[in-house]
């Protein structure tokens, strides 16, 4: 952890600019740093388009994949109206990746529900992410921070032309207006992904398995990786495979992990210690 | 004490020094490596050069093996062949590659016993030190406290809804750079 207190130099005329929109049921935020924004129309519209960009991404695949649209593709999967050879191209290759990531982890990471029905959401929300990212620095944008629902991708630094990282901070699971602590990402930080998974909130797609039981389990895992579907699955896949998981993954990926358990105490690799 | 020393060598040449480190401490093992060392006059004893987690000197079963040459003072006084023995010294293995880099491991003797492994070389191929493990350890909640205070451009958390976003403090981040 470097850095924690580092008074930012104010780089003249740069100010970060946000904008968010609704999709997968939650939020997602696009902030870039925005040249003169007092008098900065061009600055703004760059956002404004570029956010643009992005949602349509994320409404596109959400119309593919959502299991909360009867009309998607993953919803005529689901009720066997359609069979997998039959598929898109990009739910073939979505649930290819979900089922290596399932081998890669040893099934703490699955894409099917204990029903049996197949459930990519596990998944899908970090390949909006990646490929959001991919477009927007096919736009030529080098430096903006994207959260979708807590989970970051970020490229660049939020000062143009230095290699300060941006700060992204972990939220405490006990109390969501406090955070536990913070991780730079991007610029001279070797990760620029972060993905936090809970078993309180929305975790409707975590199941635990058997090589979890019989550890205490974590409430909230952290993983911070150099891209977000690592960062988003490994996440998941601590939550459902405890601390054994957890040590898979440090051992295995290049990843800062930060795990929580009901009690409030806490495991973190080394990078996410302090000093 | 030839044929002593003959099947420690052998035991040794089978890639076992390492595990003997790992084990002397507790059994006896150790001692029948210290005797091998002086039986053979200077050169110690092919092992396995292993550091899944090196803080801890774990040995493991890797492949990677070397031969371990002895250098300071192994000072056993081999000649008496007393169960009494008494080596001593430090005892540097070969450099090994493993995924983490080139390791050197480094073991402190003292009358028989091990008393300290030490990684001596953890560096990459840029020269700047690596660490080693990546194991998580348990975090003192009073330790991370003043990261609390530090400026974030954004946070991450579990997955919330849209209507719990809006009282984030992601969503506070937001309104601030409307």
């Amino acid at each position: 952890m470097q850095q924690t207190s580092n008074p930012l130099p104010a780089t003249a005329g740069t100010t970060l600019k946000a904008r968010t929109f609704d999709c997968m049921g939650t939020v997602i935020g696009l902030t870039l740093p925005v040249d003169s924004p007092a008098e900065g129309q061009p600055g703004l519209d760059e956002l404004a388009a570029a956010t643009a960009v992005v949602e349509r991404l994320f409404r596109d695949l959400d119309e593919t994949f959502s299991l909360y649209r009867p009309d998607s593709e993953a919803s005529r999967l689901a009720r066997g109206e359609l069979t997998l050879p039959h598929a898109s191209a990009q739910m073939r290759e979505r649930y290819a990746e979900a089922h290596e990531w399932r081998l890669r982890t040893e099934g703490a990471f699955t894409p099917e529900r204990p029903d049996g029905v197949l459930d990519l959401s596990g998944i899908i929300k970090g390949h909006a992410i990646r490929e959001a990212g991919t477009s927007l620095l096919a736009l030529g944008r080098r430096d903006w921070c994207l959260n979708a629902g807590g989970d970051v991708l970020v490229s660049g630094s939020p000062h143009p032309g230095s290699a300060e990282p941006w700060k992204a901070g972990v939220v405490d699971p006990a109390d969501r207006l406090t955070l536990i602590t913070g991780y730079p990402l991007g610029g001279n930080s070797r990760h620029s992904a972060m993905a936090t998974s809970g078993s309180a909130e929305r975790g409707e797609h975590i199941w635990r398995v058997g090589s979890g039981a019989g550890d205490d389990g974590f409430v909230q895992v952290t993983v911070a990786a150099g891209d977000i579907v690592t960062a988003d699955v490994l996440a998941t896949a601590i939550v459902a495979g405890g601390t054994r998981m957890l040590d898979r993954a440090a051992d295995n990926w290049d990843v800062a992990v930060l795990a929580i358990r009901a009690d409030g105490s806490m495991l973190a690799t080394p990078a996410f210690q302090p000093g | 004490m030839k044929i002593r020393g003959t099947v420690a060598a052998a035991l040794a040449s089978a890639g076992i020094l390492l595990a003997g480190w790992q084990t002397g401490t507790q059994a006896g093992g150790i001692s029948t490596v210290a005797s091998s060392t002086t039986a053979t006059g200077t050169t110690g004893a092919t092992g396995t050069g292993s550091t899944g987690t090196g803080s801890s000197g774990s040995a493991g079963s890797s492949s990677s093996s070397g031969t371990a040459g002895s250098s300071g003072s192994a000072s056993s006084s081999g000649s008496s062949g007393s169960s009494n023995s008494s080596a001593s010294g430090t005892y540097k293995g070969n450099t090994v590659q493993t995924r983490f880099g080139p390791v050197q491991v480094q073991i402190t003797v003292a009358n028989g016993k091990i008393t300290d492994v030490t990684a001596l070389q953890l560096t990459n191929t840029d020269g700047k030190s690596i660490q080693i493990s990546n194991r998580a350890a348990p975090l003192l909640r009073s330790k991370v406290l003043a990261a609390q205070s530090a400026n974030v451009q954004t946070v991450s958390g579990a997955t919330i809804t849209s209507d719990a976003y809006l009282t984030s403090l992601q969503a506070a981040l937001d309104a601030a750079n409307l």
